[in-house]
């Protein structure tokens, strides 16, 4: 039985079969006589319905008045003529049936003939379409992706209601056979962009694919680049306005988040709410963000230079204060912030991977006591603290940059505290020169805030009125139109 | 939005403007600069067409060989001047190790031509914010009775040309980059033009807040940053100084893509320094500094500029040699 071609009698498939499933126990396999003729029905009675199938399919075939002739004349009766709802294409390898049974259909085998009729009585459990859990929205839709993929590919298509919308399926090279689904406006998306995207995922391997997140090492030109090559949603909207800018999605079976690319940097200080809010204050919440990243990366680092380095800088009342804060201390403001910062890491991952029940315990342990207790014993000075827990605060203004604010702020802290005024000027260069060097899929990564030009004001730091927006939507592969 | 040909003259400018913030005395008196720049732009502009066009008429592996010499010269140099200039304004703060150590890591993420590109045009917008800034924060510091009546001498206009005919290597760098699309035109002249008149009326600001004085003042632009004070913060000479760090580094970057388009053939490094050579130019400019550490760097400076004229010049006259001989062969 190492042929690959499913075999014309019915015994040797079912005797392969159960070498393969005999040991699962949700492997189902019946025989039963179809007009005059041995088949037998197989499924995983977790993804298929045995019902279900019995209702479609086996219920119609006896209410049938027409008898074919011989193995495949069922086979063919059964594809084309009878009600009985089967897949348009039977199945003739060993490699498709495998795909095809996991991915919850019923198969029919047939003695005599060496396919096998698919019938889709698919009823796997899956959860229900729920709210975003991380992308807090006040206004828009509230539906989130699920992890079934054909269940995000419907919610997609809801929102998405246009004829030029493709969602192209493929099977990922890993040992799962995850799958994957591409999606895009055929007639907005840069075609070399999605042509040169759709390869570089046909040629990725990996062992496993639990995430769409698995994607975005291989879309980076530069693998010493911090920034992300691509950005996540779980909010269909999100995504159809993505598709709108002429962008594509992924979306990978068994994960609730959709990739996007290309993805720029301006994308991380935009939400569905700015577009809903009106002009000005949704300008305002924007450059509220771009000061909180700044504050977030440079914050502790400013404060740590300015305390070890170059005291000349702070106003001289505040100095005072500073000074005896720091006195009290035994630690250097560098060791101080860096494990201030370290321990909000700390509490923050533990408040994040604890039990729901205990978690706010946690934080509440991590913040208020250890906080407190440290200040009062003299480990840590007040303003180190107030700065610290400012940062960590302005981290989750921007929380899809929050990996990279979390690494670019220890490498501040440390580069200032060692070097001062060198250091600074070396990691802000640092930073600076990974956003300029970040270019996905060609494209400028800091578009539209770089270079200046009026789309910037139109919809970059700020947006612009929605008359004005919607005389000309941004459309990513225009330009080279 | 594509970067398909990313333009260099924004790192060529800012490159330029280095040698304006990082000066450590002032050159001349901005009427007899604004006088000479009238000649001195068009001339330098000139000098860098010229080196262009005979360049590219077939430059011999000794030429190109003597060109990277020259900038990797002229980095070294660079990170020198900075350090004594850091060593003059904070004793002690930072050894030669760590100030290159400090400039030179953020060119491991500038090897890209467009990554350079990018960044240059952003450092140039806060490097015009942050000159704007220091004016303003200087502003009541700025008294034009400071303006010296005298009648100038025909020594000042020496001093000026002296000084604004300093032939950096930015004027030459232009005929190593294959062409590209979108290139500005007149990228020479705009870039001399840009230098000078910058320099002309930074010494103007100069001449504004030091009067007389003037001359004698060392590190001359860095002493109107630290005076100057907005509301309750009364010293921000560090903003300004990290701005002209990210300048300088920007300037060894592209030094350091010329170098490798200069000694290596190859298509891949017309777009970026390959990430393998890096450890050699890291340990390479280090062991160079600590070689010329205890230079003079003024004479040094000089040389370099004596130097680069000679460059030019055997470059220029050989490209002409070139040009003829071409001639010649299509009459015979």
């Amino acid at each position: 039985m190492q042929d690959t071609k499913i075999s014309r009698s019915l015994s040797q498939n079912l005797q392969y079969l159960r070498l393969s499933f005999g040991a699962s126990g949700d492997f189902y396999a019946k025989e039963l006589t179809i007009c005059g003729v041995p088949c037998a029905i197989v499924m995983f009675t977790g993804l298929s319905s045995p019902e279900k199938l019995c209702h479609l399919a086996l219920d119609l075939l006896d209410h049938d008045l027409f008898f074919p002739d011989g193995s495949e004349g069922l086979c063919d009766y059964l594809l084309t003529q009878s009600r009985a709802p089967s897949e348009p294409r039977p199945v003739s390898d060993w490699e498709t049936f495998i795909e095809m049974i996991s991915n919850g259909m019923s198969l029919l085998l047939i003695d005599g003939c060496s396919r096998a009729v698919v019938f889709s009585t698919q009823e796997m459990p899956q959860r229900s379409v729920g709210t975003p859990t991380g992308e807090g929205n006040m206004r828009g839709s509230q539906e989130a992706f699920t992890e079934l993929l054909r269940n995000n590919l419907s919610l997609l298509r809801r929102q998405f209601r246009s004829g030029t919308l493709v969602a192209e399926i493929a099977t990922a090279k890993t040992r799962a056979k995850t799958e994957y689904c591409l999606c895009y406006d055929r007639l907005l998306a840069p075609k070399e962009t999605i042509d040169a995207l759709r390869k570089q995922l046909a040629e990725i391997e990996l062992p496993v694919l639990l995430d769409s997140a698995y994607f975005a090492s291989f879309l980076k030109q530069d693998k010493l680049n911090l920034f992300p090559a691509a950005a996540y949603t779980e909010r269909p909207a999100t995504a159809c306005a993505r598709l709108c800018e002429g962008k594509a999605v992924v979306l990978v079976s068994g994960c609730p988040y959709a990739l996007i690319v290309p993805s720029f940097f301006a994308e991380h200080f935009e939400c569905l709410d700015d577009y809903a809010s009106g002009a000005v204050f949704s300008g305002l919440i924007r450059l509220l963000k771009y000061t909180a990243f700044f504050l977030a990366v440079f914050g502790p680092g400013f404060y740590v230079m300015a305390v070890s380095f170059t005291p000349e800088i702070i106003p001289i009342q505040l100095l005072t204060t500073l000074a005896q804060a720091e006195r009290a201390t035994p630690l250097p403001p560098m060791l101080e912030m860096l494990g201030v910062t370290l321990l909000l890491e700390i509490v923050r991952e533990a408040g994040l991977r604890a039990p729901q029940s205990i978690s706010h315990t946690v934080s509440l342990v991590g913040a208020l006591i250890l906080g407190e207790t440290a200040v009062s014993a003299g480990i840590v000075s007040i303003p180190i603290l107030t700065m610290a827990a400012a940062a960590t605060v302005a981290t989750l203004a921007v929380p899809s940059l929050y990996e990279q604010t979390i690494l670019f702020r220890f490498a501040v802290i440390l580069l200032t505290g060692c070097f001062g005024v060198l250091g600074l000027a070396c990691s802000a260069l640092v930073i600076l020169a990974m956003a300029c060097g970040s270019e996905p899929f060609g494209y400028d990564y800091l578009y539209p805030l770089m270079p200046l030009t009026r789309i910037t004001w139109r919809d970059g730091f700020v947006r612009s009125i929605w008359s004005r927006l919607a005389r000309q939507g941004e459309v990513i592969g225009r330009h080279e139109a | 939005m594509k970067r398909d040909c990313p333009s260099l003259l924004a790192v060529l400018t800012v490159s330029l403007l280095v040698n304006i913030f990082l000066r450590s005395q002032s050159a001349y008196w901005p009427r007899a600069g604004a006088a000479t720049a009238l000649v001195c732009v068009p001339l330098l502009a000139g000098v860098g067409y010229c080196f262009s066009a005979a360049w590219r008429c077939g430059a011999s592996s000794l030429a190109r060989i003597g060109f990277a010499i020259l900038l990797l010269g002229t980095s070294a140099l660079e990170l020198l001047q900075f350090w004594q200039m850091f060593q003059r304004l904070y004793p002690g703060a930072a050894s030669l190790t760590v100030v290159c150590l400090t400039v030179l890591l953020p060119v491991l993420y500038l090897r890209r031509v467009s990554a350079l590109s990018q960044t240059a045009h952003v450092v140039l917008c806060l490097l015009l914010l942050g000159t704007g800034f220091l004016l303003l924060t200087v502003l009541p510091l700025l008294h034009f009775t400071n303006l010296q009546p005298v009648v100038l001498q025909e020594k000042d206009y020496a001093a000026a040309a002296n000084a604004q005919l300093t032939l950096y290597p930015e004027y030459l760098l232009p005929a190593l980059w294959p062409p590209r699309g979108r290139e500005p035109r007149w990228t020479r002249l705009r870039l001399s033009a840009i230098a000078l008149w910058s320099d002309v009326g930074l010494h103007l600001v100069l001449e504004l807040f030091y009067g007389a004085a003037l001359p004698q003042r060392t590190d001359p632009i860095h002493a109107v940053a630290r005076s100057g004070a907005l509301s309750i913060f009364n010293r921000l000479e560090s903003a300004q100084l990290i701005l002209w760090i990210m300048a300088l580094t920007l300037k060894l970057a592209l030094y350091l893509y010329a170098m490798s388009l200069l000694l290596l053939h190859r298509p891949q490094s017309e777009t970026s320094v390959q990430l393998r050579h890096f450890p050699l130019y890291f340990g390479g400019l280090w062991f160079l500094c600590l070689l010329l550490r205890k230079i003079d760097i003024t004479r040094a400076m000089q040389l370099r500029n004596t130097a680069t004229w000679l460059f030019a010049l055997w470059i220029g006259m050989g490209g002409a040699a070139a040009w003829l001989c071409r001639k010649i062969r299509r009459g015979c």
